[in-house]
């Protein structure tokens, strides 16, 4: 017996011709259907199936960008934190990516609509809708795909989010997908119906509502598990606040970065010309270096003990995206890459930046040894700028462009933190000037030529500028400095490395300048490497830019450092910030890709203080937005680029 | 369901002022325009321009000339529709058709004659900017992409199996396109912004097709003496009916006048009367 409330065939026969009709008449635009008046609208007096793709896909792409824009900028600013640095930024980033999504969604809709209503298959043609809805799901279902994984991304700690958030944002997800799938679907189907000049007849399927809530039922599970599926493989564990307790060795840590060293060239020099850095560097443990010679890269992963993948600074060079207050790092592209960042910088979208604390993923030595508690200052180190003082224990910071807002004076923008060292450094400035001035005037090799001098002597001064600096920031007495020191490596780069052939005899002229500078930089470093019974200095030398060995040296003097150091053998750039974290009795994290070298330092202090290790240092918190003061940014780059690190 | 209440002060006014254009006395062409003219009618199109002109600030007597022109090319449109030529309809508003009347030959001018009238009445009423843009609207809604052009399509459709498509296309010409026109001359005569001349034309132009269904519906299954027209005289064409089904056709007509109903919406209460507009012509006869 027929059950009375099923409707019989004929009836869900002529419910589907209804629906089928609705749908046609809001192709003609008729009735009012929201997504569909307004993906249709401008279609409605063009009968062609060419002219009602391209204007119903317009609209399918306005509707994209105005929903995907916003979700997907949310997602970036999670992913690149670095990139947005607060609201302005994600406005624009929100508005890049409309236009982006918007662009791609009116192509994919064209070309989708065109090519569904040319399908030859009989069996296809005889059912359009189906083969319109077809093209709806696909697309509905790309958009919920990119939104779940979207979401995943976006909260990594995603066990940590409350079901109920979860569902209410995968809610979303679906509402957006449908919406972007059913506007896919309604211009597939007005250009088939156009095509094929209403041949489009035959329909089977069940009312409009509830294949919608059907769907809206097997998206949202299929999201779910998407999500389940993608956070069970990439789950990780929630980190506990770090907890920095110092187990002090009373050892104050001198960190002495020298860009530019070439063993061979110490080895060569006559003995007692470089006492200092013979006696820094006695131990000869090799440090192992990178292939990619990017002063940038290479010091900030001796700075963090992480590799590149991780703290994020991959080049000197990046760009600033138009807008943007953040940054994205270039690399060193090639072909296309580089053809589409010149094609970007010509139309301005993007401008030449330099690395910058905004590429930055990872605690610094001297950012974790500010949340222990510990006094901390860094001098010119890469990736410095913009200086943010963010509590009381936070480090001193003289970032890689001091020396600018010291010669130009003004307003601080992120140059220097605390202000209050601005203030002394500024007070300093021309005492500092008159000292650099005599160190450098005394310095330059009466028989070199002028170019040589020149070169020596620009070099010379950023080194003098910068332990001037720093030997101005002892008082009271820091736990850690750590000074990077280019000179070398500047002076080397003008002598050696243009790549042009150099005679024999000039060869030799401009080697054994450099061999001079080697003798300065001993009577430079000799001014901060002074022993003391509770120093520790820490000496970390790169082969810098242009040479073509593949080791730097490493070096530990003070009571607390091994007489000898040949077990250590080899180190890698990773593990110097554990190993400076270790001597400062800091806990290690395991997080860290490197290892503190025990066999830098004394059988009796490795007893007595035994490697700890927590966790996490936590995650680096994004700079704040917005920036004060006159902007450098192009004195920057002018600067790097006379010293030969920018083309 | 019959017309609405306020309907008729505005079919008085609208009588009276027909009556004087178009006197029922004279030569025979006169008489036939006359016989077609101010045969009963419920005068739709024409209320429709006097309460869009009032909706949009401006008064009905303003814009009367413009919907007895409209009214003259309704009537003008019934005649030669009814021709033999055309639909050979011996029934038109409960008499014989005009033809039937009058014969052919005085049928075809007094509907050419009716054409010029409402031109003549536009041109005399308004100044020219208005009678300009009243005359375009006019001339657009007989045209090829009104009257005209539907007529034209209606008559190659006849005992052929027609697209969907081409049916709408035949009533928007038919019947949409001098609803549409009925209600923006109205707005125009009152001064009305674009935005409510369009909003006007979208509730006109869902309202017109909503109208025709019915009238296809009515067809199927009307009352002659309601109707004024012989039951399944359209039975040589395709109707919405042989696309949708009849209660398919009632959904649908009634979703239109819901859709003409939204369309209203930033005209707020004062549109009630356009909304008992759209909900008569959903349940007219029904």
């Amino acid at each position: 017996m027929a059950d009375p409330h099923q409707p019989d065939s004929g009836a869900r026969a002529d419910q589907a011709r209804v629906d089928e009709l609705r749908q046609r008449l809001r192709s003609l635009g008729y009735l009012d259907a929201g997504v569909d008046r307004f993906v249709l609208g401008p279609a409605r007096e063009a009968r062609r199936p060419l002219a009602i793709a391209a204007l119903a896909s317009l609209r399918v792409g306005l509707l994209a960008a105005v929903l995907l824009g916003p979700a997907a900028a949310v997602g970036i600013g999670a992913r690149l934190p670095n990139l947005v640095t607060g609201t302005s930024d994600a406005v624009v980033v929100a508005l890049y990516l409309a236009a982006l999504f918007g662009v791609a969604a009116t192509v994919i809709s064209f070309a989708s609509s065109l090519i569904v209503a040319r399908i030859p298959l009989r069996v296809i043609a005889a059912r359009p809708q189906f083969v319109a809805r077809l093209a709806g799901v696909l697309v509905g279902a790309t958009c919920l795909v990119y939104l779940t994984l979207w979401w995943r991304i976006a909260n990594v700690d995603a066990a940590a989010i409350a079901p109920a958030w979860t569902a209410f944002v995968l809610a979303i997800a679906v509402g957006i997908s449908l919406l972007l799938g059913h506007a896919a679907s309604i211009t597939a189907f007005a250009v088939i119906a156009a095509s094929q000049d209403g041949a489009a007849r035959r329909v089977e399927r069940r009312s409009a509502w509830a294949l919608t809530a059907v769907a809206a039922a097997v998206a949202f599970a299929g999201a779910a598990a998407l999500l389940l599926v993608t956070t069970t493989e990439g789950a990780e564990e929630v980190r506990p606040a770090p907890n920095l307790a110092v187990v002090s060795p009373g050892v104050r840590v001198t960190l002495i970065a020298i860009d530019g060293f070439d063993p061979a060239v110490l080895a060569s020099l006559e003995p007692g010309r470089v006492p200092t850095l013979a006696r820094l560097l006695s131990g000869e443990v090799r440090l192992h270096a990178g292939v990619v010679r990017d002063p940038a890269r290479e010091w900030t992963t001796v700075a963090t003990g992480q590799p590149p993948d991780v703290h994020g600074v991959h080049g000197l060079e990046t760009r600033r995206v138009a807008g943007l207050q953040g940054s994205v790092t270039s690399g060193d592209p090639q072909g296309l890459a580089s053809a589409l960042r010149g094609a970007t910088d010509l139309l301005r979208l993007t401008q030449p930046s330099t690395a910058s604390v905004a590429e930055l993923r990872s605690k610094t030595i001297w950012e974790v040894a500010g949340d222990a508690g510990l006094r901390a200052a860094v001098v010119n180190w890469w990736a410095t700028w913009p200086a943010t003082q963010s509590g009381a224990n936070s480090p001193i910071v003289v970032s890689d462009r001091a020396t600018l807002r010291l010669e130009r004076g003004g307003a601080l923008d992120g140059e220097i933190a605390p202000t209050s060292a601005y203030d002394r450094l500024r007070d300093e400035w021309p005492r500092i000037k008159e000292e650099v001035a005599r160190s450098v005037g005394g310095m330059l090799p009466a028989s070199a030529d002028a170019a040589t001098r020149e070169a020596l002597g620009r070099a010379a001064d950023v080194d003098a500028i910068q332990v001037a600096i720093a030997s101005r920031l002892g008082s009271p007495p820091l736990d850690l400095l750590a000074i990077y020191l280019p000179g070398l490596d500047i002076a080397q780069h003008a002598l050696l490395g243009s790549g042009e052939a150099i005679a024999p005899s000039e060869l030799a002229a401009r080697l054994e300048a450099l061999r001079s500078y080697y003798g300065y930089l001993d009577r430079l470093v000799a001014t901060i490497a002074a022993p003391r019974d509770d120093g520790l200095i820490v000496t970390v030398a790169q082969p810098g830019r242009i040479a073509t060995i593949t080791h730097g040296l490493v070096g530990a003097t003070g009571r607390s450092a091994a007489a000898d150091q040949k077990g250590a053998a080899q180190m890698r750039a990773v593990d110097i910030a554990p190993t400076v974290l270790y001597a400062l009795g800091v806990p290690v994290s395991r997080e860290l890709a490197g290892r503190p070298v025990l066999g830098l330092f004394s059988e009796a202090f490795a007893n007595r203080y035994p490697v700890r290790e927590i966790d996490s240092y936590g995650r680096r918190e994004a700079p704040a937005a917005g920036r004060e003061g006159q902007s450098l940014d192009r004195e920057m780059i002018e600067r790097l680029r006379s010293l030969g690190y920018v083309r | 369901m019959g017309v609405p209440r306020f309907f008729a002060s505005y079919q008085q006014v609208l009588d009276a002022e027909l009556a004087r254009l178009v006197p029922d006395a004279g030569t025979p062409v006169q008489r036939s325009m006359a016989y077609t003219l101010l045969a009963p009618s419920k005068r739709v199109r024409p209320v429709l321009t006097l309460l869009c002109a009032e909706l949009c600030g401006g008064r009905s007597a303003q814009a009367l000339s413009a919907a007895a022109a409209i009214e003259m090319v309704h009537a003008a449109s019934l005649i030669l529709d009814d021709l033999p030529a055309m639909d050979d309809a011996p029934l038109r508003r409960g008499r014989p058709s005009n033809h039937k009347a009058f014969g052919e030959a005085i049928a075809i001018l007094a509907a050419f004659a009716l054409l010029n009238d409402a031109y003549g009445t536009i041109a005399r009423a308004y100044e020219p900017p208005l009678a300009s843009r009243l005359a375009a609207l006019l001339s657009d809604s007989v045209g090829i992409k009104g009257l005209v052009g539907g007529q034209a399509d209606d008559l190659l459709a006849t005992d052929q199996q027609i697209d969907f498509e081409m049916l709408e296309r035949i009533h928007r010409g038919k019947t949409g396109a001098l609803f549409v026109a009925a209600a923006t001359a109205g707005a125009h005569t009152a001064g009305a912004s674009e935005d409510a001349v369009a909003a006007l034309a979208a509730y006109a132009k869902n309202l017109g097709l909503a109208f025709q269904i019915i009238d296809d519906l009515l067809a199927v299954e009307g009352e002659p003496a309601r109707t004024g027209k012989a039951v399944r005289s359209d039975a040589r064409k395709t109707t919405f009916v042989s696309f949708s089904g009849v209660e398919g056709a009632r959904m649908l007509a009634r979703e239109l006048c819901d859709t003409a109903d939204r369309a209203l919406q930033p005209f707020g209460r004062k549109a009630d009367r356009l909304r008992e507009l759209s909900a008569f012509v959903a349940g007219r006869n029904l």
